[in-house]
């Protein structure tokens, strides 16, 4: 049974539900967005962004009885410094402190009046004549409010955001609009976490200025029944450098949507994502980068690890058109497959029109290795110790480049000691 | 052949002299290649083995089978180590149990760590003796202890396992795992190949220290210059898959002067003039 077929009714009775709770405070974000729903088109198998995507897990939810209700994150012991704000989602769709407060912000970091926050603001100038991903349509139907930020000065402010969902039908959809004044430095982090069947699906804006850097890290960890649908859009200036690090692990179904458009060229983006995709897991990055002027840079690295009948997918789209000479674009996916049963569909695509450019690419699929396996053993290390090594090491070439604080977080540690168990 | 679960033990006190392995008429293939045609060798606690021969005669795959590497089948012949049938063993049980194998070729294992790699094996083996395993704290003090035998630099721990060494630092971070691991029986699978003249001597003298009245050591070699640091007591020449001649330190000396040929009587002659030990 297509996506199509299984979700048109789901799909139906979600927006009626929606509508109905639209009469409840709310901001311009919903009401614009559910004019526009008459317009969706619920993928299907036969799209070829969705070819290898089922939608099952998300469908599975009952939309009569979705909640926002959320759960109290285990923040870490971290070292807080005045530059410094931890918040975390609320059951109304507030984001407060660890201690229940409204946040004090940080020197260097404003909020937006709420008039400021137009959702689509930023995505539509990243695809600007391209349908929005399935994860930030839901986003926009979805009441609830914004948090918009203006990040300024030189000096990096660090943003952590924290959602712990532990309760069956839950269905969150944070909106984050990101400004960055020219040269402001922001550190953004990310830790998602769902322990029951439930929705998560974010949507991020972001616009970064001349010279300003934005390092977000996003660590989501979810369980079998819980779908994740994470969607960016990052509009940079030149010189502008933008630092992704994505790990995604435990998911019924997650889907990683970045899309980065250089505006003029001459921007740096560095995306990095690991994918851990054991049980029945289906772990989905589709990535888009625009280069829309001279001398950008790209490099992409997507590590996938698929064990028992785990799904990895993705596809990584690179569009280079004539005005984007001199680009320097590297592409790299990195596969692990473990299991007989397990799958990886990687794809490349790369769309270069401009002539004087170097754009690589690369794709490997292996197993792990009998020579280094054997070696481990020959050390006195049991097969499976020598396994739960080699998985890990894979892994650490994207971990590596986490920070210090977001390797404190108790359900990184659990990734870490490998095998990754299908319930958190 | 299975993994089994360690069960901590205390290793009988071995003598000087003690027949630590003992190897018969072994053959062994990889796909359907027949590589050993027939191997015998008995190696005691104490003595120093060279094992010498051209390429391609089967030293790196009697090592190989010894240690258990999967890709080859024996298909006759048995080998015992302490009395015990090795071949029934893990690679990780015969690891355990004492038996190390220092590769021509060391792995490089990008993203594992070096000092977790080695605290990981050196507890296996402390395990298998009844030894209480080490923390991560008495490890790293006792691991940089060690690495003053080959001279490394505690830097290295931090890198992952073998990667981006030199040929040298691989084959000093063999002797370093040999050392925490103290084995009984020590296979050197060309350790002096790819040395430079002071890094072989490091080398030679890190497996000089190692080498116990209690342990045994197999150097398997192509070269006298390692055999002039480290003195074998026996010496054997592989061709086709056996041993055919055995001998003192001077048939060493005297293949290095007159070459293989002259062993397997290629040369013209029957080499019946091989000093005999």
């Amino acid at each position: 049974m297509s996506n199509a077929t299984q979700s048109q009714p789901w799909l139906e009775t979600l927006l009626q539900v929606l509508a109905r709770r639209s009469g409840q405070p709310d901001t311009q974000r919903g009401t614009a967005q559910r004019a526009s729903t008459r317009d969706w088109r619920w993928p299907t198998h036969r799209t070829e962004a969705w070819r290898f995507t089922d939608l099952g897990c998300l469908t599975q939810l009952d939309p009569t009885r979705l909640h926002t209700r959320t759960a109290t994150p285990p923040w870490p012991d971290a070292a807080v410094s005045s530059r410094h704000v931890s918040l975390q989602l609320d059951g109304r769709g507030h984001w407060l402190s660890p201690q229940g407060e409204p946040p004090t912000w940080p020197h260097g970091l404003v909020p937006l009046p709420n008039e400021e926050i137009t959702p689509g603001q930023v995505a539509h100038t990243v695809i600007p004549s391209g349908t929005l991903p399935l994860g930030a349509q839901l986003n926009g139907v979805t009441p609830g409010p914004s948090l918009g930020l203006q990040v300024r000065g030189p000096d990096p402010v660090h943003l952590a955001l924290a959602i712990q969902v532990e309760q069956a039908q839950a269905w969150l959809a944070p909106h984050l609009l990101l400004v960055l004044q020219p040269g402001a430095r922001l550190c953004l982090s990310w830790h998602v976490a769902a322990t029951a069947q439930a929705a998560v699906m974010p949507v991020v804006e972001t616009r970064l200025g001349l010279g300003a850097q934005l390092e977000e890290v996003t660590m989501a960890w979810g369980c079998p029944g819980a779908t994740f649908l994470n969607s960016s859009f990052i509009n940079q200036s030149p010189r502008s450098v933008y630092r992704r690090t994505n790990v995604a692990w435990g998911w019924g179904l997650s889907r990683d949507e970045p899309f980065i458009r250089q505006s003029q060229g001459q921007a740096e983006t560095h995306l990095y994502s690991l994918a851990v995709a054991r049980g029945q897991s289906l772990l989905d990055t589709h990535s888009t980068v625009y280069f829309d002027g001279p001398a950008g840079q790209l490099r992409q690295r997507h590590q996938a690890l698929a064990d028992d009948r785990g799904h990895s997918v993705f596809n990584g789209r690179v569009v280079v058109p004539r005005v984007a000479q001199q680009t320097d674009a590297g592409q790299l996916s990195r596969n692990l497959l473990l299991s007989t049963r397990a799958r990886i569909d990687t794809k490349p695509q790369l769309e270069i029109v401009a002539d004087n450019v170097q754009c690589t690419h690369g794709a490997t699929v292996s197993c792990l290795q009998d020579d280094e396996l054997f070696y481990l053993q020959s050390r006195g290390i049991g097969r499976d110790q020598a396994s739960r090594l080699l998985q890990r090491g894979f892994c650490e070439d994207i971990l590596q480049r986490l920070p210090k604080a977001a390797l404190a977080w108790p359900s990184l540690q659990r990734l870490l000691e490998v095998p990754v168990p299908d319930q958190p | 052949m299975t993994s089994t679960e360690t069960t901590p033990v205390r290793e009988a006190p071995i003598q000087t002299g003690d027949l630590l392995l003992s190897i018969e008429n072994l053959h062994a293939r990889v796909e359907e290649n027949e590589i050993l045609r027939g191997v015998s060798l008995r190696i005691r606690a104490g003595e120093i083995h060279a094992l010498m021969g051209r390429n391609g005669s089967g030293k790196s795959t009697l090592s190989k089978v010894i240690a258990g590497h999967p890709a080859y089948t024996v298909t006759a012949g048995s080998i015992s180590y302490r009395g015990q049938d090795l071949l029934a063993l893990s690679p990780e049980d015969r690891a355990r149990s004492g038996v190390f194998l220092g590769f021509q070729y060391p792995v490089e294992i990008p993203g594992v760590s070096n000092l977790e790699f080695l605290r990981v094996s050196c507890n296996a083996r402390r395990q298998h003796r009844g030894q209480e395993e080490l923390d991560t704290f008495a490890f790293e003090d006792h691991v940089r202890e060690t690495m003053a035998i080959v001279r490394m630099d505690p830097a290295f721990l931090e890198r992952s396992v073998n990667e981006g060494f030199s040929g040298g630092e691989k084959k000093r971070n063999e002797v370093l795992q040999m050392a925490l691991l103290e084995p009984l029986v020590a296979i050197l699978d060309e350790t002096d190949s790819g040395l430079d003249i002071d890094a072989l001597r490091i080398v030679a003298n890190g497996v000089k220290q190692l080498a116990l009245p209690t342990t045994a050591t197999l150097l398997i070699t192509h070269y006298q210059r390692l055999l002039d640091a480290i003195t074998p007591d026996f010496v054997h020449v592989m061709a086709e898959g056996r041993i055919l001649r055995t001998g003192g330190k001077d048939l060493a000396m005297a293949l290095e002067q007159r070459g293989y040929d002259w062993i397997d009587g290629t040369d013209g002659t029957d080499g019946s003039d091989t000093p005999q030990p």
